[in-house]
């Protein structure tokens, strides 16, 4: 039972994780429809924005961390600014705007590895290290700051997304660019402000997992992979979607270990995903399905 | 004058709603056979929606649409142009890099030639089903006017030239049920005369014709019978003098 | 120097399978798969396997390397292409890292990243291949076979509706055509056909582990098919001649391995960009390329 207890907590714990990544790729994608896999790029980069900000300029751990929470924020705009938006002035189609992001997840990745080689860096986030014991549950600090920096994460961007004027140009322009661009939004400035917030949202997921284990250059794309099942699985279009589906697989990964090795967890997550999208294709909060409007 | 054997599409109680939309609301009538039936109706009317809730677009929330008997709500659209029901679309869906003679081509249901295995294994079979395809494609265009473009990318085509292969298209596909959406649409006057008998000629040869149309003058030439659709619902069917000079309709129909 | 020579053209000849077959794919109906280089490993694996383990000859071996290939892939095709494009690249992602998941972690059948060696030659009728300019004939036969298979395909009724699939699949099922099917039809050839690349390769090399597998794989079959072209049929055998010749070119330049396994895939990254700049149709490629479908959800405000 205890086990069992453990596995649940770690499984939250990795699934706020994946909550993060799968919250900011599902706000994108449902807004812009970019199959936007150099989220995982934004990922990897947000690592190493903490760890230079630390490690590098020696700036105190909270420090790197929001300034890099705020150049990856940055860095997600940019993208969209330099890369999407350009090819799409240039008639770009889905296809294209995908194959592109998939460059630039490869270009990032491998750069990052050329630079810092492809092993771990580590920071320094001395008492965070620290166990805490919940019940029967050991802990450590930063898993317990990762769960409730998914909850505050989460609740600030359904509080944006309801309350304020841009938050709701963001719904208008996901529920109907057309719509949206009829009554005076500016799309090209909404995409950006969505892949500035997208792009925020995920990057403490980077940063917890790289001050947890070390910043490594091509975890992004697992993570992107599993943000993007995570988004399927809970729904496109639905931000709680995305948190329940990205809490979902880290719960399925955590107690999958408890009856199965733990070298095949990503093969149950995707074994579970195929049956999904058999048995319930639009995912848990996802609308119904049906042929596209002619 | 409608057959005695029956309609051949039955539309009843057919209801979807679109958000806080109904854009079709309890819709019931009967297409007859071997007739020329026009769909008409203010903008708005749910005209083209009513199509794809016919052909397996949309799935309506409510109420069912049967062909000669056969249920086909539920069915993909490819399954209910197998069964006989075949549409055109109001922004013609041509594939444009393609020759007119391939579009057309491709309305023919060629079960050796588009089947992978049979493609290896029948090679010859294979050849004769694509020669008899190429012949019957080619007496389509001549029927549609349109076999001396037979090798012109449809994207080259004049507009109303366009709309003709859209219905050559679904012609050649030996669909029972014809549903034209707005096939005359931005035609003048010209392209207007070559149409009309082409399209009278359709029911000639057996076919069953719904169409979707704005010009009133058009709709009592050509068509049968009326049904006069607004706000999703049917408000009046009958003759098409019956109904283009009913003032109340002519109201609504016009907003005045 | 004619050895060196030779097996650039064997890679060549195996290469042209994986880019012809995935182009099928990604050039002629519009579906994108990160799993090509999985399927790939599958044809090496079940091909090496039951030549180490049943004495299974080549031609049965590429047998059971098709099947394979297109028993995975249908695995994961046929529940993702009934919704949408989209689901299918997460899909095949996921394939691509199972699979991998697999070759690493069932050592018992595939030993794991000590990899299999000691894998027979092909015998083909009657004579055994061993040579580097047999092997190079063998390679170029295979890829003339899936060259004039792929032109079968795409020339005739069959090729016409994937065309139209590709170009407006709402038209392709107004007209009777089943696009799922198709999809899933080619889908499943697509992976046969890179499944005999992989058999091939693992008769060639005699050694297979799974780092030749990974998803950096799947990315450089993807760049040969962007690079040379998705429209034109000879447009990957083009880009897997001169992507192959990268490599090579590097190692004149007399870069550090660790260094260079990764710039060259900052190359291949670089290279699919400025392509989608530049000529998104590739160095042959005609038409502009196909739009993914987005799952077709009809409105969906964020929320």
């Amino acid at each position: 039972m205890d086990l069992l207890l453990q596995l649940l907590a770690t499984g939250l714990v990795v699934g706020s994780i994946y909550a993060l990544c799968a919250v900011g790729w599902g706000l994108i994608y449902g807004t812009t429809l970019h199959f936007h896999v150099a989220h995982g790029a934004v990922f990897s980069l947000a690592a190493y924005y903490a760890w230079a900000g630390q490690q590098l300029l020696g700036l105190p751990l909270i420090v790197a961390v929001v300034l890099a929470i705020l150049a990856a924020a940055l860095s997600g705009l940019l993208i969209d600014l330099l890369l999407y938006q350009q090819l799409e002035r240039r008639g770009a189609i889905r296809t294209t705007v995908f194959i592109s992001s998939l460059g630039l997840l490869i270009v990032v990745e491998n750069v990052l590895a050329m630079v810092f080689t492809p092993d771990p860096l580590r920071m320094d986030i001395g008492v965070l290290h620290d166990a805490v014991q919940l019940g029967p549950v050991f802990l450590t600090w930063l898993h317990v700051v990762a769960v409730a920096l998914a909850v505050a994460g989460y609740l600030a961007l359904m509080a944006f997304l309801k309350r304020s004027r841009a938050g709701q140009a963001i719904r208008a322009v996901s529920s109907s660019p057309e719509m949206a661009r009829t009554v005076g939004i500016d799309l090209g400035r909404v995409h950006l402000l969505t892949y500035a917030l997208g792009s925020a949202i995920a990057a403490p997921a980077g940063i917890i997992v790289a001050m947890d284990v070390g910043a490594e250059p091509y975890r992004g794309t697992t993570f992107v992979l599993l943000a993007s099942v995570g988004v399927i699985m809970g729904g496109i279009g639905s931000i709680p979607g995305a948190m329940v589906g990205g809490v979902f697989l880290g719960l399925l990964e955590n107690l999958g270990v408890w009856q199965i090795p733990s070298e095949w967890q990503s093969a149950i997550s995707f074994g579970v995903f195929l049956v999904f999208i058999v048995v319930r294709p639009r995912g848990f909060f996802g609308r119904r399905i049906q042929s596209a409007e002619i | 004058m409608p057959s005695a054997s029956g309609p051949i599409i039955t539309v009843q109680g057919v209801s979807k709603a679109f958000g806080g939309i109904q854009a079709v609301d309890d819709c019931t009538f009967d297409v007859a056979p071997r007739l020329i039936t026009g769909l008409i109706g203010p903008n708005g009317a749910g005209k083209t929606t009513i199509f794809n809730l016919i052909t397996g677009f949309l799935r309506p929330d409510r109420g069912s649409v049967r062909f000669k008997g056969e249920e086909l709500v539920g069915l993909p659209p490819h399954e209910v142009e197998r069964r006989g029901v075949a549409r055109t679309f109001q922004h013609l869906r041509l594939w444009n890099k393609m020759t007119v003679l391939d579009n057309v081509l491709l309305g023919c249901q060629s079960p050796v030639g588009e089947n992978a295995l049979t493609l290896f294994l029948r090679p010859a079979a294979v050849r004769a089903q694509e020669a008899r395809d190429r012949a019957r494609a080619l007496e389509v265009l001549e029927f549609f006017g349109l076999r001396h473009q037979a090798h012109e990318l449809a994207e080259d085509l004049a507009y109303p030239e366009q709309k003709l292969l859209s219905m050559a298209r679904i012609f050649a596909t030996d669909a029972e049920v014809l549903l034209l959406d707005e096939p005359t649409s931005g035609f003048d006057a010209d392209s207007l005369r070559r149409v009309i008998p082409i399209v009278r000629r359709l029911v000639e040869h057996g076919k069953t014709v719904l169409l979707i149309e704005h010009n009133m003058e058009l709709i009592s030439q050509l068509s049968d019978e009326v049904v006069f659709l607004h706000q999703g619902h049917v408000l009046a069917r009958g003759a098409p003098a019956t109904i283009t000079r009913d003032p109340a309709l002519t109201e609504i129909y016009f907003g005045i | 120097m004619t050895a060196y020579l030779a097996h650039y053209l064997v890679m060549v000849g195996i290469y042209s399978v994986l880019a012809l077959s995935l182009n099928l794919l990604v050039g002629y109906v519009g579906i994108f798969s990160l799993a090509h280089a999985a399927i790939y490993g599958v044809g090496a694996y079940a091909s090496a396997l039951v030549a180490l383990h049943l004495g299974l000859g080549f031609w049965g071996g590429l047998v059971v390397a098709a099947v394979a290939g297109a028993c995975a892939a249908a695995l994961v095709a046929i529940p993702s292409l009934r919704v949408a494009g989209d689901y299918y690249i997460v899909a095949s992602f996921g394939l691509q890292v199972v699979l991998l998941t697999v070759f690493m972690n069932w050592t018992d059948v595939t030993n794991g990243h000590a990899g299999l060696p000691g894998i027979p030659r092909p015998r083909v009728l009657g004579w055994v291949v061993d040579t580097p300019f047999e092997y190079v004939a063998l390679a170029l036969a295979l890829a003339a076979l899936t060259y004039a298979i792929c032109h079968r395909l795409t020339h005739s009724a069959f090729g016409r509706v994937l065309q139209a699939i590709r170009d407006d699949e709402i038209a392709a099922a107004a007209m009777g055509k089943n696009v799922v099917l198709n999809k899933i039809v080619i889908a499943t050839i697509s992976s046969a056909l890179g499944a005999l690349a992989g058999s091939l390769y693992a008769h060639y090399i005699t050694y297979i582990n799974p780092s030749s597998f990974a998803l950096h794989e799947s990315i450089f079959i993807m760049s040969l098919v962007i690079l040379g072209g998705s429209d034109r049929l000879a447009g990957p055998i083009v880009g897997a001649f001169i992507l192959l010749a990268v490599p090579e070119a590097l190692k004149f330049l007399a870069i550090p391995d660790t260094v260079a396994a990764p710039m060259r895939q900052v190359l291949y990254g670089a290279l699919l960009i400025i392509f989608m700049f530049v000529r998104p149709e590739g160095i042959l490629g005609r038409a502009r390329p196909k739009a993914l479908e987005p799952p077709p959800v009809t409105s969906h405000a964020i929320g």
